[in-house]
């Protein structure tokens, strides 16, 4: 009966300017790379249908804005989001040290049920280039502090582990949506009107 | 590999630059902000399309080395790039030579001229381009051509020449409707074989056949003449010497000329063919303004004819009255550019706008200067201040007089009739074997100019006659009655015939006449652009205005040779600067100098000790009612407008200027009635005061632009109207709207409503108004357009994922509702970060702020 509902998992990323995170996911969804930067302008999203244990979900990636003056549009799409990815260059310490207020930035917005086990995942962008500032120890010692976080070290470029990545978050984020009880999508209002609806529509067929 | 689809693409690109380039009707349209260097990528375009040679010196420079043997004149001025110019040139195309040469000749309105006689040359563009090359195809380099001279011109309608097949898909030749299908069939059928002539040159130009063709008017005579007109050549001269009532000389409108020539062609084969005359409809109406444009194609496809067009208009009328009415009319099918907006204010800080007077007299000739290129110094080409532009006129005559006097003596000194020189060559052929010699040779190289003129006009011909929708042609019968083709004269025949007139003329007319056949001289036009130093851009004005002063002057000593001609800085003027000096007053400190601007705008700003010209201020003030009598003593009884002096009890005549607070002589003062900007904005008072020539041009000027902020001007100004708060707010939200709809990739549809229906500055700059807007504020118009955007884009940011993704939740309650900075009923927002809240969460304090501040602090540590 779950198998035939169609989900939908909300998946944002964030992390500084530059660090690679529309190329992930272009890289993911499309499967194509390009060296020009284009800075992105407040938020857009692309859907992308995966199988995870034998259920097709489908997947809004929530690319953002990481240039702060870009930041000028609202972050309401945090709400109801089941996963956050927080993106690093691991050349660039500066988008390495910035991750904390990005998480914080998040829980704060998205406003989760419970923010400690809310689900984020890591990924340390351009493995390819040299010379590197972050370690990967470095990055796994801070996600262990934060509810082991899951870690990935990827390039957009060259497409290393970036299926490997989405899939964990895929994962996670489905694990999130089944405890959540609160089901709600991206336009919260909306939404609960329908839940109302259809919680008020299954008891009345049940008291018939 | 022949693609249309390419052609159809470079053309409809060049059109519509060219379109968007003409819309705006500005009198220069390089004055649009990157108007060239677009108009100059499609044609590079089109210039680079299957172009054979590459030389070092550029792409296509092969191409256009053919000038230099096909129209030397055009060639040379143009071939010598100098270093400074290439300072303009956008950087791609600072090391190709050819490309120089495209964008400078576009930018002098050349291109059409010298592409016409590159293109003249079949051999020569085979040898250059590829036989699928975009130039190879006669109808897209043809409407290549029409494009340009729609630039050149300055006038949209051309376009409408240009065959839409050529750039429509899927569309034919053949498909071309009929406007009403009561029109009898049989008239669509008539094809008409274009005579070949021998002596063109291309054989591109094949005999055109007319399918299909249109016709606009029922009402119109649907006979056809199929007489051929045989007009003997004295007629042509009689019309043209008897020109007694110029209203009916106006009737020969130049289409007759247009005709003329399709019907004197045959006639010199075979004199009694009975073909069947096509004639383009716009002929027809050429007395309309509007249309008339549509038909100065065929003459004005080479400067030369172009002229003779008009300069023939211009002396059919030969009462005084009438010329002198012409004198200041826009010629037919030019643009009227005093009817069209001006460059706005922001642009040119009104500087456009000339007082009466600007006290600047003509210029004095640099050393050494020649007289031609003083002549065309864009001093005088430039449209100056009535006033000054006949201040001019003393300048070009006397320089003219002094010059001939020059001359006199040279000639004399040389040995020759004084009588030869002393009018221009025509009256004196025959007398002297020499001149005469001359006359001939160059009657010859007119011949070879006209017979390019022809295949040109054949092509524009052929290009009218193909498939073409109802607008702009159509076949139709001569309806014109024999009698009047007495009355066609044709700049070909003009030509031909010159010498028999020039006897003619010695016969009985006298200066004017000689004139009339100086004016018939295609080289008037190609005087100015064969002069050595003749910037590009007053070819342009020197064309637009052929009758001025320079123009007359220019003609008058082409009949000499440069040679012999006297420099401009040694003639002897009658009242010379040493004997009248003209100081510069010394510019006030504030006064806004432009490094980009040439000096020429700068030293506008000229007058006396006691007096100054008006400048193009903003006035913000509200003028006391005027007291007469002390303003005048304060003015010292000058017009503040030309500073003439007036007597004390004549002051009563002077008017005053609602706008600039001074009283004005009545040259100065038309008593034109505008709003003025104080009286709204402090009194919300609309009604219309005289004002100043000057003014009223500077308010025209301004109307468009965001002068006021109208709430830092006057902080109680929305008690006057409800409106002026509601827009204030609309705009407002528009502001912050724009934000979302700009950026959103479904909001297509806003975004061009919000592009297209608003001035730009409503996106940018909430707080600044213009008169128009203020008006329009009282009016309620500002209202109801604003309402309408606004509610189209409230519409779609309560409907978009991506836009409501883009709101705001308040952080401080917490609540799920997705909030807008617009909504300012109950929204607020952090001035610092941007963050929206509820109003009622709001207290003055932003959490988002403080985290940042509290982890700058954090990471300093």
């Amino acid at each position: 009966m779950a198998s035939n509902k169609k989900v939908l998992l909300k998946v944002i990323i964030l992390g500084d300017s530059s660090v690679g995170k529309t190329s992930l996911m272009n890289q993911y969804v499309n499967r194509k790379f390009s060296n020009q930067y284009k800075a992105t302008i407040g938020a857009d999203f692309l859907t992308k249908e995966v199988t995870i244990d034998d259920r097709t979900v489908t997947m809004q990636i929530w690319d953002t804005a990481g240039q702060e003056r870009f930041q000028s549009l609202g972050v309401a799409f945090y709400r109801g989001a089941d996963c956050c990815v927080l993106v690093f260059d691991v050349t660039a310490p500066n988008t390495f040290k910035s991750l904390d207020s990005w998480r914080d930035e998040f829980l704060i917005q998205a406003a989760p049920r419970e923010p400690d086990n809310f689900p984020f995942v890591l990924l340390g962008n351009k493995v390819d280039l040299e010379p590197r500032a972050i370690s990967a120890k470095r990055a796994q010692q801070w996600c262990q502090a934060k509810n082991n976080m899951p870690y990935f070290e990827t390039s957009a470029k060259e497409g290393l582990n970036v299926e490997q990545a989405f899939l964990a978050i895929a994962k996670n984020a489905l694990a999130q949506q089944n405890q959540s009880v609160d089901l709600y999508n991206e336009f919260p209002d909306q939404i609960k009107l329908t839940n109302t609806q259809k919680s008020n529509g299954g008891g009345d067929s049940c008291a018939c | 590999m022949v693609d249309t689809a390419v052609y159809q693409q470079y053309l409809q690109n060049l059109k519509s630059t060219v379109e968007g380039l003409l819309v705006t009707q500005v009198a220069n349209v390089w004055s649009i902000y990157g108007g060239l260097n677009r108009l100059y990528f499609c044609l590079e375009k089109i210039f680079r399309h299957g172009c054979k040679c590459t030389s070092q010196e550029g792409y296509f420079y092969n191409f256009i080395q053919g000038l230099e043997w096909l129209h030397p004149e055009a060639s040379k001025s143009y071939f010598a790039v100098d270093c400074e110019y290439r300072s303009h040139v956008p950087v791609p195309l600072k090391n190709d030579k050819s490309c120089i040469w495209l964008y400078r000749s576009l930018e002098s309105y050349s291109l059409c001229v010298k592409l016409s006689w590159l293109l003249s040359d079949d051999a020569h563009l085979q040898s250059c381009y590829e036989s699928w090359a975009f130039l190879c195809q006669k109808q897209y380099a043809d409407a290549t051509l029409t494009c340009l001279r729609a630039v050149e011109k300055n006038q949209a309608t051309f376009l409408s020449e240009i065959n839409p097949c050529l750039f429509v898909r899927n569309a034919t030749a053949q498909k071309a409707h009929k406007r009403s299908s009561s029109f009898p069939d049989n008239h669509l059928k008539y094809s008409i074989i274009k005579p070949k002539s021998g002596a063109l040159k291309n054989a591109g130009a094949k005999e055109k056949k007319i399918i299909g063709k249109l016709k606009p008017w029922s009402s119109l005579p649907d006979l056809q003449i199929d007489s051929s007109i045989k007009i003997p050549k004295k007629v042509h001269f009689e019309s043209k010497t008897t020109p007694n009532t110029p209203l009916h000389t106006r009737k020969i409108s130049p289409s007759m000329l247009k005709v003329d020539y399709k019907v004197l062609q045959p006639k010199t084969s075979s004199k009694k063919s009975k073909k069947p005359i096509i004639i383009n409809n716009s002929d027809i109406i050429e007395h309309t303004a509007q249309l008339s444009s549509s038909h100065s194609t065929h003459e004005d496809s080479t400067p030369g004819t172009s002229y003779d067009k008009n300069e023939k208009k211009g002396f059919f009328m030969q009462s005084p009255l009438s010329k002198l009415e012409y004198t200041f009319m826009p010629l037919e099918g030019e643009k009227d550019y005093s009817r069209y907006k001006p460059k706005s204010f922001i642009e040119d800080r009104g500087m456009s706008i000339l007082p009466m007077s600007t006290g600047q007299s003509y210029l004095k000739p640099i050393k050494g200067q020649s007289l031609t290129s003083y002549l065309t110094s864009s001093k005088l080409a430039r449209s100056n201040a009535e006033l000054d532009r006949e201040n001019a006129h003393f300048s070009v005559s006397e320089a003219i007089i002094s010059a001939m006097e020059k001359l006199k003596c040279q000639y004399r000194e040389w040995g020759y009739l004084d009588k030869m020189v002393t009018d221009s060559d025509d009256s004196s052929v025959g007398e002297d074997p020499e001149l005469l010699q001359n006359l001939k040779q160059r009657i010859r190289l007119r011949r070879g100019q006209r017979l390019i003129d022809n295949r040109w006009k054949q092509w524009s011909g052929a290009l009218l006659s193909d498939g073409k929708t109802d607008t702009t042609t159509t076949t139709s019968p001569n309806s014109t009655p024999p009698d009047s083709s007495s009355e066609r004269s044709s700049s070909e025949e003009v030509d031909d015939l010159e010498i028999d007139e020039s006897t003619n003329l010695k016969e009985n007319r006298g200066l004017s006449m000689s004139l009339a056949s100086l004016y018939s001289d295609a080289d008037i036009m190609r005087k100015p652009r064969g002069a050595p130093d003749g910037s590009s851009e007053i070819v342009a004005s020197i064309q637009s205005d052929i009758l001025s002063a320079e123009g007359v002057a220019l003609s008058l000593i082409s009949k000499f040779n440069e040679k012999h001609l006297p420099k401009a800085s040694d003639l002897e003027w009658l009242v010379s600067e040493e004997e009248v000096p003209q100081a510069l007053l010394p510019l006030p400190k504030s006064w806004p100098v432009n490094p980009d601007e040439h000096e020429a705008a700068s030293t506008n700003l000229r007058g006396t000790r006691d007096w100054a010209p008006p400048r193009p201020q903003i006035v913000l003030t509200l003028l006391p009612s005027p007291l007469r009598k002390d303003l005048m003593e304060k003015q010292n009884y000058k017009c503040a407008g030309c500073g003439m002096i007036v007597a004390a009890q004549y002051a009563s005549r002077f008017r005053y200027c609602n706008y600039l607070g001074k009283y004005f002589c009545t040259g100065c003062h038309k008593n034109q009635v505008s709003v003025i900007p104080a009286r709204i904005l402090y009194k919300w008072d609309f009604s219309r005061y005289p004002v100043s020539t000057f003014s009223f041009k500077l308010l025209e000027q301004m109307y468009g632009d965001p002068l006021f902020r109208i709430f830092e001007l006057n902080k109680t100004i929305r008690k006057f109207s409800k409106n002026i708060e509601f827009i204030r707010k609309y705009r407002m939200g528009l502001c912050y709207i724009k934000e979302y709809i700009l950026t959103c990739r479904f909001a297509e549809m806003a975004q061009e409503r919000m592009e297209h229906d608003l001035p730009s500055y409503f996106l940018t700059k909430p707080d600044e108004y213009s008169i128009d807007d203020l008006v329009k504020i009282k009016n309620g118009e500002l209202k109801t357009k604003l309402k309408f955007l606004v509610d189209i884009c409230l519409r779609h940011t309560s409907e978009c994922k991506l836009c409501l993704a883009r709101g705001y939740i308040c952080e401080l309650c917490n609540s799920d509702e997705i909030i807008f900075p617009w909504q300012m009923r109950i929204v607020t927002r952090c001035e610092t970060c941007l963050t929206c809240y509820h109003l009622k969460c709001w207290r003055n304090k932003c959490p988002k702020c403080d985290r940042k501040i509290k982890r700058k602090e954090a990471g300093t540590k």
